[in-house]
C-alpha cells in the first residue's frame, strides 16, 4: 500500500455567491480510514462535501482522490468511481423503484454487468430489507429505508471515497442504529469514509479521527478517545 | 359525428406529436423550446426540396428529419445552454428560443421563398370507409405513427437505463450528475429526440399543408396547447392525449359551429381546462387522473 491518502484536501476555499462559505480547509482521509467532520449548523460541512463532488461552482485549492487531482473535474467525472455521496435529505429518485435507484448509482459500470450484480448483491447483503422491497417505488419507503437506499446507491459506484452527509438526521433511534452498523460494516470491508455529522455519539462510534469545523474553518482535530475520556465539554466550547 | 371525430383524431395525433416534442425537451431540461414548430418546418422544407430534385421520398424524408435533429441540437447549444450556464434559474431562454425560431423561419423564407411548395404525397388517394365516415390512408398513417411513437417513448422511459437516467435528470439534475450522468449530453439527446418527433409530425402533415416556411407558427402553437391541456409538462405522453382532445375539439367546432371555428374554439377549451386543472387534464396532479401513488415522503 502506498502512503498516499485516499482523500487529501489543502487550502480549499469554496462558496456560492460573493464570499466563501469554506475558507482554507485542509483535511485528509487515509485508506480504510473513517473521518468525521463535526460542527454546528452553517459551519460549512456540507459545502466541503459538495466541493469534493464538484457541486460547488467556486472552489479553489487542492482536492486529490488517490493520485487524481479532481479540483478541476466536472461532477459527473468525479462520480465515476472516485467519490460518491449519500447527500443531505437523501435525494432519492422518488418516482423510481429501489432497484432502479441502486442501478443508477452504478451508471458508469453499466457495461460491466457482472460487477454491477456483485455490487448489487453486496448492497442487499448489507441491507436485506431492500432486497424484499426492491420493486417498490422509493417514495413508499420509511425515512430509515430511504437512507439505506441512499447509502446503497453510493456503494453501487464502487468509489474510492464515500461521503455521507448527516445519515442519522431525522431518523428513529432504531434506524440510526442500523445506519451506524452499516457504516461499521463498510469499514470492515475496507471502505474510506468522510462523515458529516451533528451527532457526536454517531461520529465517535464510527470514526478514527474527528475534525471540528465552525464558521467555515477547521478549528480542531481529535481522536474519539479524547471525547470518550474527557466528555462532551471538550466539544461544547465549539458547538455552543 | 363519426367523421369529425376520426379526422380530429388524425390531426390531433399530429398536434400530439408536436406537443410531445415540446414536452420531451421540457421534461428533461425544464425549458420550453419555442422553436419546436420551426424544427417541424425544417423537416417539411428539406424533404420537399430533396423530393422535388428527384431523390426518392423515403431518402428525402430521412434527410429532412436528420436536418431537424441537427437544428434541434443547435437550438440547445446556441439558445439554451449559454443562458443556463450563466444562471441556472434564468428565464432568458423564453426570448432566446423565440429568437432562434424567428431566425430559422426567416432563413427558410429566404432560401425557399415565402410561398408554399409542393410536398411529395405519401399514401395519397387511398381512402378507407369506416362506418359512415371516411379515413384517408394518410390520416390512418398519422394515427398509427403517433400511437407507436407515444408508446415507444413510454417504454424507453420506463424500461431502459437511458430512460431511467432521463427520469433521474428530470427529477434532480444535480443528483443525476452526482451519480455520474453527464447532464449536458442527456439534455442534447432530449432535444434531438424532440426534434425527431417534431420532424415526423411534419412528414405526416406535409402532404395536406404543403411546404411553407411559416408552417411552424401555427403548428408550434397547437402543439403548445396540446401540451398544456394534456399536462405534458409532467408526463410527455399526456401531451399526446391533449393533442387528440384538441384535434377533436377543433374538427368538431368546424363541423358543428362554422368553418372558421377551429381558429378560436380550441383556445376557449384551453382556458377552461387550465381553470379547472391548472397543470393539465392528464397530469399527475389532477385528482381526477392521479395515478395511484403514495405521497412523497422526505421526513
Amino acid at each position: 500500500m502506498s502512503e498516499q491518502p485516499t482523500l487529501e484536501i489543502n487550502a480549499l476555499c469554496a462558496g456560492y455567491g460573493r464570499f466563501d462559505v469554506v475558507r482554507d480547509v485542509a483535511l485528509s482521509v487515509g485508506k480504510g480510514e473513517a473521518v468525521a467532520l463535526l460542527g454546528p449548523n452553517g459551519a460549512g460541512k456540507t459545502t466541503v462535501l459538495r466541493a469534493i463532488m464538484g457541486l460547488v461552482k467556486q472552489r479553489r485549492g487542492l482536492i486529490r482522490i488517490g493520485a487524481t487531482d479532481v479540483s478541476a473535474l466536472p461532477t459527473h467525472r468525479i462520480a465515476r468511481g472516485l467519490a460518491a455521496i449519500a447527500p443531505e435529505g437523501r435525494r432519492l429518485f422518488l418516482d423510481q423503484s429501489v432497484e432502479d435507484n441502486l442501478l443508477l448509482g452504478a451508471l458508469h459500470l453499466r457495461h460491466d454487468k457482472a460487477r454491477t450484480q456483485t455490487l448489487l448483491a453486496s448492497v442487499y447483503d448489507l441491507f436485506p430489507v431492500l432486497k424484499a422491497y426492491r420493486q417498490r417505488l422509493s417514495s413508499f419507503l420509511s425515512g430509515g429505508e430511504q437512507q439505506m437506499v441512499a447509502i446503497g446507491r453510493m456503494l453501487m459506484s464502487d468509489p474510492e471515497i464515500m461521503l455521507l452527509d448527516e445519515p442519522s438526521v431525522a431518523l428513529s433511534p432504531v434506524a440510526v442504529d442500523i445506519v451506524v452498523k452499516a457504516m461499521l460494516e463498510l469499514r470492515k470491508r475496507g471502505a474510506s469514509l468522510l462523515l458529516v455529522e451533528q451527532r457526536t455519539d454517531v461520529a465517535t462510534r464510527v470514526c478514527d479521527r474527528l475534525y471540528v469545523m465552525t464558521h467555515g474553518e477547521i478549528v480542531d482535530q481529535m481522536k474519539p478517545e479524547t471525547i470518550r475520556s474527557g466528555g462532551m465539554s471538550i466539544l461544547n466550547k465549539y458547538l455552543g | 359525428m363519426l367523421q369529425f371525430v376520426l379526422s380530429g383524431v388524425a390531426i390531433g395525433s399530429i398536434y400530439g406529436l408536436i406537443g410531445m416534442a415540446l414536452a420531451i425537451s421540457f421534461y428533461v431540461t425544464c425549458i420550453i423550446n419555442f422553436a419546436q414548430g420551426q424544427l417541424m418546418m425544417v423537416t417539411v422544407m428539406v424533404t420537399a426540396e430533396l423530393a422535388s430534385s428527384g431523390y426518392p421520398v423515403w431518402l428525402a424524408a430521412l434527410a429532412g428529419v436528420a436536418c431537424s435533429c441537427v437544428v434541434g441540437i443547435l437550438s440547445y447549444v446556441i439558445a439554451v445552454r449559454p443562458i443556463l450556464l450563466s444562471n441556472r434559474f434564468s428565464f432568458g431562454w423564453l426570448v432566446s428560443t423565440l429568437g432562434f425560431a424567428v431566425i430559422v423561419e426567416n432563413a427558410a423564407a429566404y432560401i425557399w421563398g415565402p410561398t408554399s411548395q409542393a410536398f411529395p404525397p405519401i399514401l395519397n388517394g387511398i381512402s378507407l370507409p369506416i362506418g359512415g365516415a371516411v379515413l384517408t390512408a394518410q390520416q390512418l398513417l398519422a394515427i398509427v405513427t403517433a400511437a407507436v411513437l407515444a408508446a415507444g417513448f413510454e417504454i424507453v422511459r420506463r424500461h431502459t437505463l437511458f430512460g431511467k437516467l432521463g427520469m433521474a435528470t428530470a427529477a434532480d439534475p444535480e443528483m443525476a450528475s452526482a451519480i455520474g450522468a453527464n447532464t449536458t449530453v442527456v439534455a442534447i439527446v432530449a432535444f434531438a429526440v424532440s426534434a425527431i418527433y417534431a420532424g415526423i409530425a411534419g412528414l405526416l402533415i406535409g402532404p395536406s399543408t404543403f411546404a411553407n416556411p411559416y408552417l411552424g407558427d401555427t403548428f408550434g402553437t397547437y402543439g403548445f396547447i396540446a401540451m398544456m391541456i394534456g399536462g405534458g409538462t409532467e408526463r410527455p405522453i399526456a401531451a399526446m392525449f391533449g393533442g387528440l382532445l384538441l384535434g377533436v375539439c377543433a374538427e368538431g367546432a368546424n363541423a358543428l359551429i362554422n368553418s372558421q371555428a377551429s381558429d378560436w374554439f380550441p383556445f376557449i377549451v384551453l382556458v377552461l381546462i387550465l381553470i379547472v386543472s391548472p397543470k393539465g387534464l392528464f397530469s399527475t396532479s389532477n385528482p381526477l387522473f392521479r395515478p395511484r401513488r403514495a405521497a412523497v415522503t422526505r421526513g
